[in-house]
């Protein structure tokens, strides 16, 4: 199965070769002009404009087609003078697209403008984006699976034709006795064999012993682990992977939990914070033009249309996440005492990189996590232990300490010191 | 006689594999990576006031309609709330904000240095730590179009380098063409301490 897949690709990648070679051959006469073309759209025009899809201002394949070369020399440039000028496709054309005023760029001069025109009449370069990349991903995760599965399949066939040859080499083995004219008494049945193994006390002891370290150790094990999540990777409504956010885009941890650093909660980010990005970012490249279908599903949940940018509140409809980290309603953290006062001790502590968020110390590498899980156990052990190794001393600019050791210094002096000095009048020391 | 027994022997050895296989998978299938596990008093775990990303039984509180968090009342504010309807998300307020909007802190380092690090964390994936425009989602061509504070010129008219600090703080707070609004992830105060250092970048410093 897997050198058919193998075979397959390697096909498919020659074929692709082949038409993207053929596709350049072909183009390389007005390469130029899109290529330089392409440069300046990125730079200008993608903050608003898209090829296929309605952005700020409207998708712009086949514009050449719905406007003449002559309107748009004269539009891209300085589209509120054209409109000003009272031209009627330009003020038509201002209306159609919500009177949203279009950004002037006097320093595009013809050329460049023609450049642009190139670029978008031939659409981006195929062999920009190469369809096989994340495709062998997937493909390499799904032959460990497959090798995993092959193994216990090779293992269960090895047994049944043991089984089969042991039997047929038995019959053989009476039929040569009954030709010798030699009578053989009946094989003992496997029933009777266990039953008699059962009257051998010795035996009879030596299994009991077993079963009680096995049963023990088992149970010993449970009781462990019971309450203990470590490893738990519920399914969330929307495949989200942290490899791909944190680790491949390299955003801050913070961006999204931006609770961590302030409240006790790091907060599970609303919707309108992916849509920050996902406005605009709809991976269409990886699935034949159309939105992604997970992305889609922040679209479903907000009410959103793509295509008319508009939110509609009577269709909102909550993302119900999978909680992964819950402490017992009984145990108290702080996100904010540790990421932030915190953050120098417990990266000495836990010997962090300096480009490593300070996060990792208890939720691991999340920017490897495809699907979040829960990295470490916290237990009370485990929180205790941390409390007890991680050196907290010299930490000269951190003001929590030097309000402890100011506190300290008046109760030496004999100066008057209340509980509201050492933070007793904050609503969470009572109401939480 | 020797040869049946020999072919018992290999029996059991099979039924006893079989045996040790199924033992196995009953073990590994504990460890479902799916479940919780073995638990002791799960209503501790479960808090009695609402969670917060959780869905809320309906029969509960029906008002909820089956979440917690809730949108604050009409016509009150949340404590410590800061109020920006005079600069409302228009052209005008735009301008108008830039005209009247003055950053309330003193420039100073430790101001300018907690503005770079909420700088790095919100702005530069796109524009960029020094604010060129280069950000790593640029780079990587996740997003582009994002324009440089030093050089590129802004959508609303006139140059980068020369918004005011009340225009800076009007695009963080609503956002403006593919950069969503910030409102909701950066506090007024924070986000003064980042427009005081895209202030410092605009200078190229």
């Amino acid at each position: 199965m897997r050198d058919i897949s193998m075979i397959l690709k390697s096909v498919w990648k020659s074929l692709f070769m082949i038409s993207a070679i053929s596709v350049m051959a072909v183009s390389t006469v007005s390469a130029q002009d899109a290529k330089e073309g392409r440069t300046l759209f990125k730079a200008k025009c993608t903050s608003c404009h898209a090829l296929d899809q309605k952005m700020v201002g409207p998708a712009l394949t086949g514009v050449s087609d719905r406007h003449t070369e002559e309107f748009l020399l004269k539009w891209i440039p300085n589209s509120q003078a054209l409109i000003a000028s009272g031209n009627a496709e330009a003020v038509k054309l201002f209306n159609d697209n919500g009177k949203v005023a279009m950004t002037s760029f006097p320093e595009l001069d013809e050329t460049k403008v023609k450049d642009i025109l190139a670029y978008i009449k031939e659409g981006e370069p195929k062999a920009a984006v190469d369809p096989n990349a994340p495709k062998a991903g997937a493909g390499d995760d799904t032959t460990s699976s497959l090798s995993i599965i092959g193994i216990i399949a090779i293992v269960v066939i090895a047994i049944i034709i043991l089984v089969i040859l042991g039997r047929a080499s038995k019959l053989l083995e009476r039929l040569i006795l009954q030709k010798q004219g030699i009578e053989i008494e009946e094989d003992v049945p496997l029933k009777v064999g266990v039953r008699k193994m059962f009257k051998n006390k010795k035996f009879v002891m030596f299994f009991i012993l077993c079963l009680i370290i096995a049963l023990g150790s088992w149970g010993w094990m449970g009781m462990w682990n019971t309450g203990v999540h470590t490893g738990y990777q519920p399914v969330q409504p929307i495949k989200f992977s942290h490899e791909l956010h944190a680790g491949i885009n390299q955003i801050d941890c913070q961006y999204c939990h931006n609770g961590a650093f302030k409240s006790k909660n790091a907060t599970i980010p609303s919707l309108n914070v992916c849509m920050n990005c996902h406005k605009a970012v709809q991976a269409r490249d990886n699935y034949d033009g159309e939105i992604s279908p997970e992305i889609k599903k922040i679209y479903n949940a907000l009410g959103y249309d793509p295509e008319t940018q508009q939110y509609d509140k009577s269709k909102e409809k909550p993302m119900e996440w999978v909680r992964v980290h819950n402490l017992p309603d009984f145990a108290y953290f702080n996100h904010s005492q540790h990421v932030v006062v915190a953050e120098d001790a417990i990266r000495k502590a836990k010997g962090l990189q300096p480009n490593e968020p300070v996060c990792f110390a208890c939720h691991g590498p999340v920017n490897t996590m495809e699907e979040i899980y829960q990295y470490s156990p916290l237990t009370m052990k485990w929180c205790i232990n941390c409390h007890k190794e991680t050196d907290i001393s010299g930490q000269k600019n951190n003001a929590f300490y030097a309000k402890v050791i100011e506190a300290h210094e008046k109760i030496k002096k004999g100066e008057k010191v209340t509980p509201a000095l050492l933070g007793g009048l904050e609503c969470g020391k009572c109401h939480y | 006689m020797k040869g049946s027994t020999l072919a018992m022997n290999k029996n059991k050895f099979v039924y006893a594999a079989f045996l040790a296989i199924a033992f196995a998978a009953t073990l590994s299938a504990c460890k479902d990576k799916r479940s919780t596990g073995l638990e002791y008093a799960r209503n501790m775990y479960d808090p009695i006031a609402l969670n917060p990303d959780q869905a809320v039984d309906t029969a509960h509180v029906p008002s909820f309609k089956g979440h917690a968090a809730q949108v604050p009342p009409a016509n009150t504010k949340p404590v410590g709330f800061t109020e920006y309807d005079d600069y409302p998300n228009t052209k005008e307020g735009y301008e108008a904000a830039g005209v009247s909007m003055v950053d309330p802190l003193p420039v100073d380092t430790v101001n300018l240095a907690q503005g770079k690090h909420l700088f790095n964390v919100f702005c530069s994936p796109c524009h960029g730590e020094k604010g060129d425009g280069q950000g790593h989602l640029v780079k990587i061509e996740k997003f582009s179009g994002v324009p440089a504070y030093q050089t590129g010129s802004s959508s609303r008219g006139g140059n980068m380098v020369d918004l005011t600090a009340g225009k800076i703080y009007h695009t963080i707070t609503y956002g403006v063409n593919n950069m969503g609004s910030h409102a909701s992830q950066i506090l007024p105060i924070d986000r003064w301490k980042i427009v005081m250092y895209v202030q410092q970048l605009q200078k190229g410093q």
